[in-house]
């Protein structure tokens, strides 16, 4: 049949008078609305086709117009609602003929519309390659980094480093003074758990109180920068903007089993002051990055667990819409996380706000698209690819063992199949024995030795029967037909389940047959052997249930297998086991992404990845990166977007780091919202101090210490917490940076800080205590995360499953691990006082504290009291406090006093 | 909550809200502003509510609409016989069977005549208080994302629950109890997930009593931390005054820090907690008639039961929003008679008896009860004795604040697989409750990652049709 072109009569349209428009609004409208609406209308748009508008209606389906004026009864529409054609609409039954002949009518009257359809009629389009204006172009964050002079201040002598400069001259022009400095013991333990997230022994505080060199607090910084618990801590930040978690979450929360690799990765690339540039690198294109001694850049490798290891679903059954929720989902952690951009936002239409187009969305899109992240994805739950860390040859070995075990398996499982099908055979027949026995042994209240003999059945197998047979509380359609049989025709009836049964019987043997069948074709190709064909129990319950477990018929293997079988049995699980024994270990795994095919990546219209618009080709931003970029000729393109974003020339990837940095110092950045730097995001509040730290960071290699070093040595960082009425009431929120902003604890160093301050800490770095793979029943108590109560390792190392963290992270702010997260909430609920007060875990902790406490036998009272104040607070109590806490203590104990000071405020925020 | 984030959100909204309908959330935003330490503080919806309460009865893995509460007479026509049209996206491969009537028989019920299967003979007594939904659509035909649209409204993102954007509309009427409390909720198709806070504060959370994997005399301590062992209240004043002493004396010294304060309160809020809340569970002081009413004298009714008591007596205290979880039970894949029998018989009885104790307290008028699971069942047999999953058509029921009793909405095809009248989405659904409960879902909006963001995201109407 021709092929029906749109044809759009506008003139024709307009003419028509307006009791045709009249008829469509009364009659057919309202019949597309409830008739076809489910999956015509709005933005379900099945085919393409949305009969929710005239417009809609005149432009037809994504396959053409669905009506022609030209020739009205050919049009689509009629043929399809008349089920003429292959595709018969509605597809859940015809329509009754009176809308038929509705419809007919009004096609007829060449489909009058409301006037103006015609002119919304035309398809969507792919957009147009935006030209972005001059002021789009010079928003600040798309300028180039600038070189800025150090202000002059009038109180120079406050000035230690260029950065105070910058701060102090803002103070002045609003006329406020710099805090003082803090007292040293309060600065070492504002350091000490800003960069190890632990709180500092009382012998460090002694150290460095009694040091009086002009150093000390360098020295400090140092020894602290190359503790090895620094990169604990501070890779801890980069993976709340990594969302690190140790599952997919989302439908299935599949375990990642290996992506602890990326975790341990991420700290010591910290603790190794691995420059950033290479650091964000890595975690792009690791894997594509040569390796220092050329062989397999197992570390770069890992590192791309940055882009694999977010949120997934991997039960979704639009397969093409799954795999692009990864995508989208891996250029939102890589553009806010490295770029500050919300470009995820584009993936429908243009960004609302920002320069930022559909096409550019897509452009970056087709990099990922070009890269893998999934083994199949074809299935009912799609299988994430896992990347080995040994050489492809030495994988293979690993693989094909697992092969020979999975071959011998199948070997048993076989047999015991056939060797059930024997005894299946056999006992078959006397199912109608059995069913009948039963019942007259139940319902008719014969002896059943009597009944046994008389049927010649074996009495205990008879007694199975009886269970089995017998009314359970529940319905069981395949089996009440025999507790509803009277004494008149139990016999047929015994007889009816004998007929299902045999074919039951039958129908698992073809099952079984196929399946040799199928594994001997295999072997012939040299292909893997298949899995069982699937045998649809529902339609055999009767013979499952019985033939199966428990079942009466249930094959025991010692009672009903041969002699021969049972040997052979043993004899194959030896071999199996020795198989498993002799079995290589897994080779190191990574969560990873890879390269993929190539694709030629479309712009998804309405974001519908059902909806493909025009080609676009891979690239970067077009604000940022301009129009003329050079084509990606090889590969995904992963290797060029990581270059582009190490680039020092790049006007966001150095800078959105340093003001990160900055954040997770003071508590906020120079910009606030270090993940959106767009027109919603903050302006920063020190523009120039933020381009003068981000030179001297790329000057400095990309030094992430000697950045931090820079910053802890200026006056700003080393203020003291305390604020005025004047400052409170000019800047409630410390815009300007009059005072250091007084914080509270995060989780991970309330927990650390509680274990370190008891003696207990587990401070064994890296490596997973996650165990197994998948996923687990869907009750499972396995599919908690570890409970942080239970274990004495750092919390950084214990494994989070997504989709159910645990409480006590949720309860102080975490964050859900879902998405990238810029800044940690800090809030006081009373849930989290329920915890100080009443959790196992702080109980123990101040026994703990109050042990340790004990055990000093050359201190007395006081000198422990003085002893308790510096572990936990780092500073001995005033004399006023001595009395009172000596008081408390002999009446409620050491342990109460303990727990106060572990619950106090003064211990949960650091000044 | 943090007072520096207030004001960054107070700075978005001077800058935008023109472009914005953010009324609600100024109104929001000055109300927390009021009373900085509490963001569960009561707060006034946008307009009058029908309804003051949400208890949510989610019945996980998906019960059949078309053996419940949406009869299908002509499949019993094509019972055995294919379907007669191409066959949707569906969960489990290639393993298409023929059409399946219902195996349970439908009678009319009450004065107006509901339709009910004879699944549900105690809820069937209830048929005139029911407004039964018979075309909810939903967009993924897999629990996961099927679970949190229901829940978050969104099948591929995490987003905050359903629960947390009514307490941070609303607020809560009990500060010594949680807002939005989730009774055995699933670990499973999104955990967490389906009660998280998302991108709000976590004070807006769901607080999980167990999980759905505890049996009940297992569940010790219904409320983490919330009560310590061996420790009198008086004992434990006596340490939290000398906590405070140490707190006063150190904010003392740090003025102009409301967040030190906050704490402090904090601490006396759960002090009053541990002293109050556990009572709410203590169902062994409703009368035996009560209890025997919720089925909590039977094996096979105590847990649920149990649940749906608790979720009175919550919601009774105040609570916003309650939900309680029949755990995964009704995935019928396959043994839809034996399995979906054993399920109704679970639920049935507890529901009707929350249902009518609700009513003889007065409470039904302003409380909105929710019954569904994350999808229906499809008309076609599914490993030869059970249904697989249905997002296209399926059915849930309301009762209680605003809606009109006794009536039915919407409409699915002839074989119960398709919505084709009134269909409600989601997202409908979701603006529909907001809507009865005062808040208008367009308005409801929180500032995160560069967007203002709705429960309904860019969609939802509210169904006019079904409001007293």
């Amino acid at each position: 049949m021709r092929v029906l072109i749109i044809i759009l009569v506008t003139a024709a349209a307009s003419a028509q008078d307006s009791s045709g428009v009249a008829f469509f609004e009364t009659k057919i409208r309202p019949l597309f609305a409830t008739r076809c609406a489910p999956c015509h209308a709005g933005s379900n748009r099945t085919a393409g086709l949305n009969l929710s508008t005239p417009a809609g209606i005149l432009r037809g389906a994504d396959s053409g117009a669905i009506i022609s004026r030209d020739q009205p009864e050919t049009s689509r529409l009629l043929r399809v609602i008349g089920y003429l054609e292959r595709i018969k609409m509605p597809p859940a039954g015809k329509l009754s003929a009176g809308e038929i002949a509705d419809i007919t009518q009004w096609v007829k009257l060449g489909a009058p519309l409301p006037e103006g359809a015609a002119a919304a009629a035309t398809a969507p389009s792919t957009p147009a390659t935006k030209v972005w204006t001059g002021r789009q172009k010079s928003f600040w964050a798309f300028q180039p980094v600038q070189e800025h002079p150090a202000p002059r201040v009038n109180n120079t002598g406050w000035v230690k480093s260029p950065i105070d400069a910058f701060i102090l001259a803002k103070l002045e022009t609003k006329g406020l003074a710099p805090a003082p400095p803090a007292g040293k013991a309060a600065l070492l333990r504002r350091a000490t758990y800003d960069l190890t997230g632990l709180p500092p022994t009382p012998e460090e505080i002694d150290d460095f109180v009694n040091d009086r060199s002009p150093d000390a607090f360098a020295r400090v910084i140092d020894r602290l920068l190359a503790s090895p618990r620094y990169g604990e801590r501070w890779g801890r930040h980069w993976l709340d903007v990594a969302r690190y978690a140790d599952s997919t979450g989302a439908d299935e929360d599949h375990r990642y089993p290996y992506a602890w690799r990326y975790r341990d990765y991420v700290i010591e690339a910290f603790n190794k002051d691995l420059p950033y540039n290479r650091f964000v690198m890595e975690q792009i294109a690791g894997d594509l990055l040569p390796a220092g001694d050329g062989g397999l850049n197992a570390k770069g490798i890992v590192a791309t667990g940055f882009l694999a290891l977010g949120p997934r679903l991997i039960a979704e059954q639009d397969k093409p819409k799954m795999l692009y929720d990864f995508i989208d989902e891996q250029i939102d952690v890589t553009s806010r996380g490295i770029l500050g951009l919300t470009v995820a936002c584009a993936r429908c239409h243009d960004h609302k706000f920002d320069p930022i187009a559909q096409r550019d969305y897509y452009a970056l899109a087709g990099i990922f698209a070009a890269s893998r992240g999934f083994r199949k994805i074809e299935g009912t739950v799609s299988q994430m690819h896992f990347e080995p860390l040994v050489p492809a040859a030495e994988y293979a070995l690993y693989e094909k063992h697992q092969q020979m075990i999975a071959d011998k398996k199948r070997e048993i499982d076989l047999l015991m199949l056939d060797e059930q099908r024997a005894w299946l055979k056999r006992a078959g027949p006397k199912v109608a024995d059995y069913v009948a026995g039963a019942f007259e042994v139940h319902k008719l209240n014969r002896p059943e030795a009597a009944v046994a003999s008389a049927r010649a059945l074996d009495a205990a197998v008879l007694r199975k029967w009886i269970d089995y047979l017998k009314p359970k509380d529940e319905p069981r359609p395949h089996v009440d037909q025999w507790s509803q049989s009277r004494p008149g025709n139990y016999t047929e009836a015994a007889l009816e389940f004998q007929r299902e049964f045999d074919e039951s019987l039958k129908a698992w043997q073809d099952n079984i047959d196929l399946w040799h069948k199928r594994i001997a074709q295999a072997r012939e190709k040299g292909e893997a052997a298949p899995e069982r064909p699937r045998f649809r129990d529902g339609n055999h319950r009767f013979f499952i249930e019985v033939s199966t477990r428990k079942g009466p018929l249930a094959a025991g293997e010692q009672k009903h297998f041969s002699p021969e079988a049972v040997q052979r049995l043993a004899a194959l699980r030896k071999e199996q086991e020795a198989l498993q024994k002799a079995s290589p270990p897994e080779p190191p795994m990574a969560v990873a992404i890879v390269e993929g095919a190539p694709v030629v990546q479309k712009l998804f219209l309405r974001g519908d990845v059902h909806s493909p618009g025009d080609p676009v080709d891979q690239g970067f931003p077009t604000v940022l990166a301009g129009y003329d970029q050079p084509p990606i000729r090889q590969g995904s393109g992963r290797l060029e977007l990581a270059r582009w974003l190490a680039d020092p020339e790049h006007p966001l990837t150095a800078r959105v780091m340093v003001n990160r940095i900055w954040q997770w110092h003071f508590g906020e950045g120079l910009v606030r919202t270090a993940s959106n730097w767009g027109a919603l995001g903050e302006r920063p509040t020190h523009p120039e101090l933020l381009d003068w730290l981000t030179r001297r960071f790329i000057e400095s290699g990309w030094s992430v210490k000697a950045m931090q070093r820079m910053i802890m040595l200026s006056s700003a960082y080393q203020m003291s917490s305390a604020t005025s009425k004047a400052q409170a009431d000019a800047d409630p929120g410390n815009r300007l940076l009059a005072h250091f902003s007084r914080r509270r604890l995060d989780v991970e160093e309330i927990r650390d800080g509680m274990l370190a301050i008891d003696g207990t800490l587990d401070l064994t770095m890296g490596g997973t205590l996650q165990t197994g793979k998948g996923t687990d029943g869907e009750n499972a108590e396995e599919r908690r995360s570890i409970n942080p109560a239970t274990s004495k390792r750092r919390t950084v190392y214990l494994p989070l499953r997504r989709s159910n963290l645990p409480s006590l992270l949720n309860l102080f702010d975490f964050g859900d691990a879902t998405t990238t997260t810029e800044a940690r909430a800090r809030t006081n609920v009373a849930p989290q006082a329920l915890f100080m007060m009443n959790s196992r875990f702080v109980e123990e902790r101040a026994a703990g504290l109050a042990k340790r406490l004990a055990a000093r036998k050359d201190l007395d009272d006081r000198a422990r009291l003085a002893e308790a104040y510096l572990i936990t607070l780092a500073r001995r109590p005033e004399a006023q406090e001595v009395a009172s806490a000596l008081d408390y203590i002999r009446t409620a104990g050491w342990e109460s006093y303990c727990r106060i000071l572990l619950a106090s405020n003064e211990f949960v925020y650091v000044d | 909550m943090n007072g520096e984030r207030l004001l960054s959100r107070r700075a978005a909204l001077r800058e935008y809200a023109c472009g914005f309908g953010l009324l609600g959330l100024r109104s929001l935003l000055e109300a927390a502003e009021s009373n900085p330490s509490s963001p569960l503080a009561p707060r006034k919806p946008h307009f009058e509510p029908r309804a003051r309460r949400v208890i949510f009865l989610f019945m996980h893995g998906g019960p059949s609409s078309i053996d419940t509460f949406d009869y299908k007479p002509r499949l019993a026509d094509y019972d055995g016989k294919p379907l007669p049209f191409k066959r949707p996206l569906t969960f489990a491969e290639g393993d298409v069977g023929n059409l399946m009537k219902s195996p349970w028989e439908f009678r009319r019920h009450g004065q107006s005549g509901q339709l009910i299967s004879s699944l549900f003979p105690h809820l069937a007594t209830c048929a005139d208080d029911l407004t039964v939904v018979k075309s909810v659509v939903g967009d993924s035909v897999a629990h996961g994302g099927a679970s949190l649209q229901l829940h978050t409204g969104s099948n591929t993102f995490t987003r905050p629950s359903m629960g947390s954007w009514v307490v941070y509309g609303l607020g809560t009427e009990n500060q010594n109890l949680p807002g939005y409390v989730t009774i055995k909720p699933s670990l499973a198709h999104g955990g967490a997930k389906n009660w998280s806070s998302g991108f709000l504060p976590a004070a807006y959370q769901g607080t999980a009593i167990g999980h759905a994997g505890v049996k009940l005399d297992d569940l010790k301590e219904p409320i983490e931390y919330l009560t310590r062992q061996g420790f009198t209240p008086e004992q434990q004043r006596f340490e939290l005054d000398m906590l405070q002493k140490l707190n006063r004396r150190h904010a003392l010294a740090r003025q102009y820090d409301p967040e030190l304060e906050g704490r402090i309160q904090a601490f006396e809020l759960a002090f009053r907690m541990q002293t109050t809340a556990p009572e709410a569970f203590e169902v062994e002081k409703e009368s035996a008639a009560v209890r025997k009413l919720y089925g909590l004298d039977r094996p096979e009714t105590s847990d649920f039961g149990w649940q749906c008591l608790v979720a009175r007596r919550l919601a009774e205290r105040g609570v916003r929003f309650v939900q309680c979880s029949h755990s995964y039970k009704w995935d019928q894949h396959s043994e839809l008679v034996r399995l979906h029998t054993r399920n109704a018989r679970e639920v049935d009885q507890p529901i009707a008896g929350l249902l009518k104790d609700l009513k003889a307290r007065g409470m039904l008028k302003d409380t909105l009860v929710i019954w569904g699971g994350e999808f229906g069942r499809t008309p076609v047999v599914q490993g030869g004795d059970g249904r697989d999953h249905n997002p296209y058509g399926y059915s849930m029921w309301m009762a209680g604040g605003g809606l009109k009793p006794g009536i039915s909405h919407g409409a699915t095809d002839d074989f119960g697989y398709y919505a084709v009248e009134d269909r409600m989405h989601l997202h409908d659904l979701h603006a529909t409750v907001l809507h009865l409960l005062g808040l208008d879902h367009e308005k409801l909006t929180y500032f995160y990652s560069g967007r203002y963001f709705r429960l309904t995201d860019v969609h939802g109407n509210v169904a006019h049709k079904i409001l007293a």
